[in-house]
Order: C-alpha cells, then sequence, then structure tokens
C-alpha cells in the first residue's frame, strides 16, 4: 500500500469518523495496521466495515496492539481500536455477570469488579494492557485457566460487528444459556477473523478469602512437572506452574526448576492444605499481599525481552499437549519455558540474536516435539525481521481445516476481516 | 431428490392439523397433514406449525423408493440393525417433548462410524434428510423427524473406548449413557460433571446435541466445558475430527459449535471428554422455608457471600407434596419451598462453610436447616429432586416442562408471573428448578384429551418464556429449542442474528440434511425471521 493510498484512506475515515476518529500507529502498533480508526460506537464500527468490503481494504482490530503486533507478517491497512468503547453497559453484582463494551481492559474490569469481591478470573500476562476484545479474540489466559478456564468457559454472550457492517449478538447475560448456536465459541480465538468484537458478556467469579502461595525448587524439570501432577491429583489447586532456569532467577532461584503452586480458600481449608506442601523439600510459602505480589509477578512475566521494529531477537510459542505429556515434549524443545504444568499448556521462548535459518530450524524442532505428543502448538510473538520466514500457526487436519475455510468465507465473504494470519492462511 | 425446494416449502405452509381420530384414552394426538375431515382440531398456536410437515413417505417418489433405501441401508449395517415396520418404529414418534408426535419412516441403529459414515453417503447420494437420535429423553423435539424420513439412533455405539486418568480423559462412543461415564471411572475417584436429571437413560450424544446441563453445572459447568474432541460425521459421510487432547484449540473452535448445535451439524460418533476428581467430601444442606420469596432471597445472600456452591437446587410447594408422596424424604407438607445446597471440597474446609450457609439461610428467613448426616440421606435428597419430574406424574395426566432463564436476582419475579399466569390460564404449574443458575423448570400440567388444556399449557408456556427474555434472560437454559421454541427464537434474536446462525449451520452442513428445520425459524416458510427489529438484550 502506497502512502498515497494511506493518505486516500486516512481521509475517507476522516470523513465517516470525524478527525479525532483516525489517527497514525504509535510504537508496535505499525506491525499491525497503517491507520489507525477509533470509533465511538458500533455503528461508526457498521460504517468502517462497509467502507472497508467497497475497498476493499483490510482491517483488523487492534486490541492494544500486543497480539497483532505481534504475529503480523505485514500490517492490516486499518486497525479499528475501540480505545473509546470501554464502558461497562451493565453490572449486577449479585447475578455474577458482567457486560462491557470491548474496548475496556481486564486490569480496568477487575479493578472495578474488586469493589464487590469478585473478578473476571482470566489473567493473561498484562491485564491492564489487554483488552476485552483481544482477550476474546486471541483467546488468552494465565495460571488460573486450571481453576477457573480459559474465555471459552466465562464468555456467555457476545457481540460483533460482521459482514455488510450488520450487528450480531450470540449468547445474552444469563449464565445457563442454549439458545441457538454459540456464537461465543465462534468467535473466541478467531483472531479478528470474523468481525470485530464490540461487547462481551461473562460470568464472573468471587475472589477467594484466602490465597497461599508455595514455591519449590528442582533439580530436574522432570521432577517439577511430576510433582506438579501429583499436587493437582491431591489437592483443588488454584493453579500450578513450572519454570525454567531462566525465568526461576526472578524468583530468586536461579538454575532451578521452579514450582509455583497455589492454594486457596477459607483459613481452615488453607491450613489443612498447606499440610501437603510441606513435604516438599526446600518449599516456601506466602499468604496475603506477598503471596499476591509474587502470582502478579508470575502473571506478567516478560518470557523475552520485547523486540524493536528491526530486531532479530527473539521467538515465543506456545505448546499444547496432553497434560501428562508436557514434560517430555518441553523438555525435547530444549527451550527456556514458562508452563501451566496440569493444564498441558506451555509457553516456551528463545532470546538472542538469531539469523532466520536458526529460528526455522528451532521451531521445526519445537513442533516435532509438540507433534511427537500429540499436540498443537502457534507462534506467540516473532521479532519482525523473522516473521516472513516462519509459520505461526499448526495447519489443523484436513477435514477440519476445510471447514474453517467456509467458516471465513460464510463470515467474511469479502476477505477484509484480518487476512492471511490465522491457521491455512486465512 | 425429493421434490424441489419450492415444493418442500409449500408443505411447510399446509395448516397444522392434530387428527384425533386414532386418539383413545390417555394416548397422544397425532399430527398429519392428511387427516380427513374427521375431528380436526386447529392449534391455533404457530409454536407447532413445522409439523404441518407432510411425511416424505406419503410423497410418491419417496414411498416409492423407500424399499430400496431400506434394502441399501441393510447390506450397510445388517438387517437387525432396520426398523421399517409402523409399529415399532411408533416408539421413536418423540422424545420428551411428546405435545406433538411422528414416527420416522425409517429408522438405522449402526454400531460403528464407519457404519453411520457409509449411511449418510447413501441418504446424500439420495438427497434424503436425517434426524440424529440418541435415548430420546431429549425435552424440546429436538428428534421429532420433520421432513427427515430416516431416523440414525446412536444407541448401539454404547462404548466407552478408553480412559486416560492421567491426563483426566474419557473417550466414549456417543451412545454411551451419561451415568455409564462416571461409572466407568468412579472406582478411582474421577467423575463426570454434567449430570442432566435423566442421566440414567441420556446418552452422550445426545448431551452433545443439547448442550446439557444439570444441578451441579453451577459449579461444574454444562457439557460444552467437559468436551474436549468429537468425531463428526457430516451429511455425506465425510469423518473429522475436531479438538484433540489439548485443552487448547487449534484454529477456529468448530467443536464449540457443534455442541449445542442439536443434531443439525451432522453425528457425533465419538468423544473425548473431561474427567474430574471426585471432591475428597461433600455436605448437603437442606432449608425449609414457607414461600419461595424467601428461598430465593436465601439463594441470592449465598452467592452474594461468595460462595459457589456445587448445586442450589429450589422445588415449591406443589412439588414438595409430589416428591413426598413419592418418595417418603420428609420434607413438611406445609413448607412453601425446599432449597437443596451441596458444598464440595476439602473435608476440612466444608464444616464452617456449611455453618455460614446455614446461617445466611436462616437469616433469609428459612424455617428449618438441615445437613444431611450421611451419604444415604444426601442419596435421598438427590433422589427426590432428580425424580421429581417423574413425581409430578401423580398429580395429573400430562404434564409439560419448560425451560426458562433469568438473570439469578430476577427469579422471585419471575416465580410472581409464574403463579399470576398459572391462575390466568387456570393450570395448576409447579416448579423445580437449578436456583443457583437462574434455571427455571415450571411444569405445566395437564390432561392432553382436553383440546383446550393443550392449548392453554402451550400457551401458558410461551407467556412464561416471553417474561423470561424480557427479564435480561434466555428460552432455554439446558433443554434446548428444537421444535418447541422455534418460533420464540424471534424474541430473543435479531434477524441478522439469526442469519448468521444459519450461515454457520450451513458451513457443517451445506444441503441441510442434518436434523432439519430446527433451532431456527426458516426463512421462506410460514415463520418469517422477520421480527420486529429490537437490540437484543446481551
Amino acid at each position: 500500500m502506497s502512502d498515497v493510498q494511506v493518505d486516500k484512506l486516512e481521509n475517507e475515515i476522516r470523513k465517516l469518523l470525524g478527525a479525532e476518529g483516525v489517527r497514525q500507529p504509535r510504537g508496535r502498533e505499525a506491525m499491525a495496521a497503517r491507520i489507525i480508526a477509533e470509533p465511538r460506537d458500533s455503528d461508526e464500527i457498521a460504517a468502517l466495515v462497509r467502507q472497508c468490503e467497497a475497498g476493499p481494504t483490510t482491517l483488523a482490530p487492534l486490541g492494544a496492539a500486543r497480539t497483532l503486533g505481534e504475529i503480523r507478517r505485514a500490517p492490516a491497512m486499518l486497525g479499528v481500536s475501540l480505545a473509546r468503547m470501554d464502558r461497562i453497559v451493565a453490572y449486577e453484582p449479585e447475578d455474577l455477570t458482567v457486560i462491557a463494551e470491548a474496548g475496556m481492559t481486564l486490569g480496568a474490569l477487575n479493578q472495578r469488579l474488586a469493589e464487590h469481591g469478585q473478578r473476571l478470573p482470566l489473567d493473561p500476562c498484562n491485564p491492564g494492557a489487554t483488552t476485552l476484545g483481544a482477550l476474546i479474540g486471541a483467546s488468552q489466559a494465565g495460571p488460573l485457566r486450571l481453576s477457573e478456564g480459559t474465555p471459552r468457559d466465562l464468555l456467555i454472550g457476545v457481540r460483533f460487528v460482521g459482514h455488510e457492517g450488520r450487528t450480531v449478538h450470540g449468547g445474552g447475560r444469563v449464565v445457563k444459556n442454549v439458545a441457538g448456536y454459540d456464537l461465543m465459541k465462534v468467535m473466541t480465538g478467531s483472531f479478528g477473523t470474523l468481525g470485530i468484537i464490540t461487547e462481551a458478556a461473562f460470568k464472573l467469579r468471587p475472589i477467594p478469602e484466602g490465597y497461599t502461595l508455595g514455591l519449590a525448587p528442582f533439580a530436574r524439570a522432570a521432577e517439577g512437572f511430576d510433582t506438579a501432577l501429583k499436587l493437582h491429583d491431591a489437592l483443588p489447586l488454584v493453579h500450578v506452574e513450572v519454570l525454567s532456569p531462566a525465568l526461576a532467577a526472578r524468583f530468586g532461584h536461579p538454575g532451578a526448576f521452579l514450582l509455583l503452586a497455589a492454594i486457596a480458600g477459607n483459613a481452615v481449608e488453607l491450613e489443612d492444605q498447606r499440610g501437603y506442601f510441606s513435604g516438599l523439600a526446600g518449599a516456601s510459602f506466602s499468604d496475603g499481599a506477598g503471596a499476591v505480589e509474587t502470582y502478579e509477578r508470575l502473571r506478567d512475566l516478560e518470557l523475552a525481552p520485547t523486540a524493536g521494529l528491526a530486531s532479530t531477537s527473539m521467538m515465543t510459542a506456545q505448546l499444547a499437549t496432553a497434560p501428562a505429556e508436557l514434560a517430555r515434549c518441553v523438555e525435547d524443545t530444549g527451550a527456556q519455558f514458562r508452563a501451566h504444568a496440569a493444564c498441558g499448556i506451555a509457553q516456551i521462548f528463545i532470546g538472542g540474536e538469531l539469523d532466520s535459518a536458526t529460528a526455522r530450524e528451532t521451531l521445526a524442532r519445537w513442533r516435532i516435539a509438540a507433534h511427537a505428543a500429540h499436540g498443537h502448538l502457534r507462534l506467540l510473538a516473532a521479532a519482525p525481521g523473522l516473521r516472513p520466514h516462519l509459520d505461526f500457526f499448526d495447519e489443523p487436519p484436513a477435514g477440519a481445516l476445510k471447514l474453517m475455510r467456509r467458516l471465513k468465507a460464510a463470515f467474511d465473504p469479502a476477505g477484509v476481516f484480518n487476512p492471511g494470519c490465522f491457521v491455512g492462511g486465512i | 431428490m425429493l421434490g424441489s425446494a419450492a415444493s418442500r416449502r409449500r408443505r411447510f405452509c399446509a395448516p397444522f392439523i392434530i387428527d384425533r381420530t386414532g386418539a383413545h384414552g390417555k394416548s397422544a394426538p397425532r399430527v398429519s397433514a392428511n387427516a380427513g375431515s374427521a375431528h380436526r382440531i386447529h392449534i391455533g398456536a404457530i409454536v407447532l406449525q413445522w409439523l404441518a410437515v407432510e411425511s416424505l413417505a406419503a410423497t410418491p417418489q419417496f414411498a416409492a423408493q423407500l424399499p430400496a433405501l431400506a434394502a441399501e441401508l441393510a447390506e450397510i449395517v445388517g438387517a437387525d440393525a432396520i426398523v421399517a415396520r409402523a409399529s415399532e418404529l411408533a416408539v421413536y414418534e418423540c422424545d420428551g417433548w411428546t405435545i406433538a408426535k411422528r414416527a420416522p419412516d425409517l429408522l438405522v441403529l449402526p454400531r460403528t462410524t464407519a457404519h453411520v459414515s457409509a449411511v449418510l453417503a447413501a441418504l446424500e447420494r439420495r438427497g434424503v434428510a436425517f434426524v440424529p437420535r440418541g435415548a430420546g429423553t431429549g425435552l424440546s423435539g429436538g428428534c421429532l423427524p420433520l421432513n427427515a424420513p430416516v431416523m440414525v439412533c446412536t444407541s448401539r455405539m454404547n462404548h466407552v473406548v478408553a480412559y486416560d486418568l492421567a491426563n483426566r480423559r474419557i473417550e466414549v462412543e456417543s451412545g454411551v449413557v451419561n451415568i455409564n461415564v462416571t461409572n466407568a471411572v468412579k472406582a478411582a475417584d474421577y467423575f463426570y460433571a454434567p449430570d442432566p436429571s435423566s442421566q440414567a437413560a441420556c446418552t452422550i450424544g445426545g448431551n452433545i446435541a443439547e448442550n446439557s446441563g444439570g444441578p451441579h453445572t453451577l459449579k461444574y459447568g454444562v457439557t460444552t466445558n467437559h468436551v474436549l474432541g468429537v468425531e463428526l460425521v457430516l451429511a455425506g459421510g465425510e469423518v473429522v475430527e475436531l479438538g484433540g487432547p489439548a485443552d487448547e484449540r487449534l484454529g477456529y473452535d468448530l467443536l464449540g459449535a457443534v455442541v449445542g448445535a442439536e443434531g443439525t451439524c451432522g453425528i457425533v460418533t465419538r468423544a473425548t471428554l473431561r474427567l474430574l476428581r471426585e471432591p475428597q467430601a461433600h455436605r448437603t444442606l437442606l432449608g425449609i422455608f414457607a414461600d419461595v420469596e424467601r428461598a430465593t432471597a436465601a439463594v441470592t445472600a449465598i452467592i452474594a457471600a461468595g460462595i459457589i456452591p456445587a448445586a442450589i437446587e429450589m422445588m415449591d410447594q406443589l412439588i414438595i407434596r409430589a416428591v413426598e408422596a413419592a418418595f417418603k424424604v420428609g420434607f413438611p407438607a406445609d413448607a412453601g419451598a425446599v432449597l437443596i445446597v451441596e458444598i464440595d471440597g476439602l473435608e476440612a474446609g466444608l464444616g464452617e462453610r456449611a455453618r455460614r450457609i446455614a446461617r445466611i439461610a436462616t437469616d433469609a428467613g428459612a424455617v428449618e436447616v438441615k445437613l444431611a448426616r450421611d451419604e444415604a440421606e444426601r442419596a435421598l435428597l438427590w433422589k427426590a429432586r432428580k425424580r421429581a419430574f417423574g413425581a409430578v406424574g401423580r398429580l395429573a395426566p400430562n404434564y409439560a416442562t419448560q425451560d426458562g432463564v433469568v438473570p439469578r436476582t430476577r427469579l422471585p419475579d419471575i416465580l410472581r408471573v409464574i403463579t399470576m399466569l398459572s391462575r390466568h390460564y387456570n393450570l395448576a404449574i409447579g416448579n423445580v428448578f437449578h436456583a443457583g443458575d437462574g434455571n427455571i423448570h415450571p411444569i405445566v400440567l395437564y390432561d392432553e384429551r382436553d383440546p383446550d388444556q393443550v392449548r392453554r399449557a402451550i400457551e401458558v408456556g410461551r407467556e412464561i418464556l416471553k417474561a423470561c427474555v424480557e427479564m435480561g434472560g434466555s428460552l432455554t437454559g439446558e433443554h434446548g429449542i428444537g421444535v418447541e421454541k422455534q418460533q420464540e427464537m424471534p424474541l430473543l434474536f435479531a434477524p441478522e442474528d439469526l442469519i448468521v446462525m444459519s450461515e454457520l449451520r450451513r458451513v457443517f452442513d451445506p444441503a441441510g440434511h442434518a436434523n432439519p428445520n430446527k433451532v431456527i425459524p426458516q426463512p421462506g416458510g410460514c415463520v418469517e425471521v422477520a421480527a420486529p427489529r429490537r437490540q437484543a438484550p446481551l
């Protein structure tokens, strides 16, 4: 797209949304989109979609530019930021449900909910910079997924703007609902390829009365994973993570594989469960504010330093396997990692300068390990210089991929919604 | 092809008629478009308009090819797996929604995925639609054959394939009965969480089609939260694997779209399910209240206190009396409402939590709160709850179980509306429901021998659902839309929503041969989706 075309698009968007509705990308946004639109409501998004389909001009929901900015090879023409759509639409604490606009961040939402002792228990890295749209679109979750699930488990209603600018909704605001097809599942993890999510309803959970975090170092990864699964079998854990030495060092355990397991409940329950932990060699505990502070550092672990736009210096991927296969799989990759050990999910990474051949070989090795464990892998982030050489997603089985292509064609016949960076080139 | 799309559409528009010429005693009215002149009853409600679809067997083209089709399918599955005799097919004329009945023209009982695939391929070659069926315990007419002459029943595909306790997974054929999943792993202290009241009969395939719930879904979630992967046979016979052993999707979450699609995406033949560790201990409390208002206030107060029990179930006076007569649980006959509250987890913390719940319930006005003393008492309470529907059978010749949802805080409002409607329509209505989820199950008592009562039963159900939607709720929490609630879909969804849902369905089944005419009111038929445009409540 030439600069002239970009200027033309900017003018068109300005006509639609006014001067305050359009701007140049800032920082990492430049990898996500050439021009940023900031609509005020779904009618304005609908107008944008119609404009883009007439172009055709590619458009992508921007989130906080964290997801797409990390995975796009070339920016979409138009990034749709929901920064001005960040309100709570309805919150009834006694119903334990909330409806919010998709531009609200998870951090801001949880701050409001905490006033009533509640939370949306999804905890990807840096919730203050994760919009609800991105949370759903990229199906993000963190350590709490063990006990609370992932966005697909908590999203009970969704509204999005799709083909021809039509506003579509699925589900509702009640926690149990089987009326109609489950559009929430379809939109979750769809990476902006089917439409722009504008509003979401979630079921909430109470914040537990007490939280105790136990840390235990291990000399070998296998011991850490083995212990994690044994604890998971014995206790209703809130989360159980295993970190490789590069990350364990940030928690004062250099050179070790570090297990971080948490329990929650009332005082009696916490006391009872600590008994199980105390058999672990070298285990230490924290409660209260100290435990929460450590948990937040765990949640927000930056796996590899954020790369500059011209950098070729990092690659991060997510492995998904059956839980008992994860330890071997992670070891087979030889990478540094952070594992949601009992969920079968690990983020693995490699830092330092990488040339494209090394990056390709490394990724191929990771994929072999994932597939050997009957799992799959997707790249979460790669330095921009490496992206043209890497496949971000595994290819789904042929039968499923055929259905996925049909789904994309049905929801986005004009092919304008964030094309080219999802599975199978969708 | 069996007639053009246009001619099929015309058949949809035939007037709805119930043929009562064959109805004796308690047998139900039969639905037919060719009922003749004797004793026609036009049920005014458009609710049942779909049943005006003429049986395909009645069309000369199809009647002519039926024997050849039966022979071809018998080649695939064996003659013992085909049912073609009308007297035997009558068993399959309805599910748990008995207001309308029609038997399929042909029933197939495959034993393997290969059978299902070959059967669907043969049907596709002839342009014949099919309806999947599990145990037939559905409550919304989801497996009523409408324009789908062949029924494919998964009941013989009832094997547990393998379980993997290290990974907390179990792979089963879709005809496995729900309770048998837990039975397979109970000895090792694992269980499968979704526990619909029909769990001793309903199949996993049916649970997947309906996204079934149950009392314990308050804490543990519904079927969709516990299915990791399925093997799905599409119309035409192609077998696809969706999901897998990992708890993360690769690409679009098509699995999530199939669960709850009411069999309109194809036939699920196998499923990988998530198992949970049996909690160390349970506490089950029975709260007795003078009225439902106080009982619902207790529910809200328990949740507001930050306690998520495994289940909170409520029964009102009418149900209490029926249950007491059937099971002698010890409910006081004058109780206005009872709550069954179950918590589970570590033994250590449960005592304190149970005392807290008891205090909250007492503060909310409970006359008495009792703790089940042992497993036998707990089992009796759950038996009473899960068989409440059956117990109601003593009170009237027929009952229709409704299924609606309201935000939990609106429970007192919806119960008031139901009381009012009960008086207005002069039909007794009992309530037994999942209070923690706001998922109500009004049970409307009627006598199907009286056509006016049938009409009123249908209308009162519709009014209750309307009220649920107006309160920000939903048409169904766990029973599905099926045939029963198609006409109400526009109350909840705008035309755009329904169009997009139809597009989603066509992704799996472009020709519309998998369980046709369900869930979504069909554009082009009598029932247009063009309801007045309104912003549906999220």
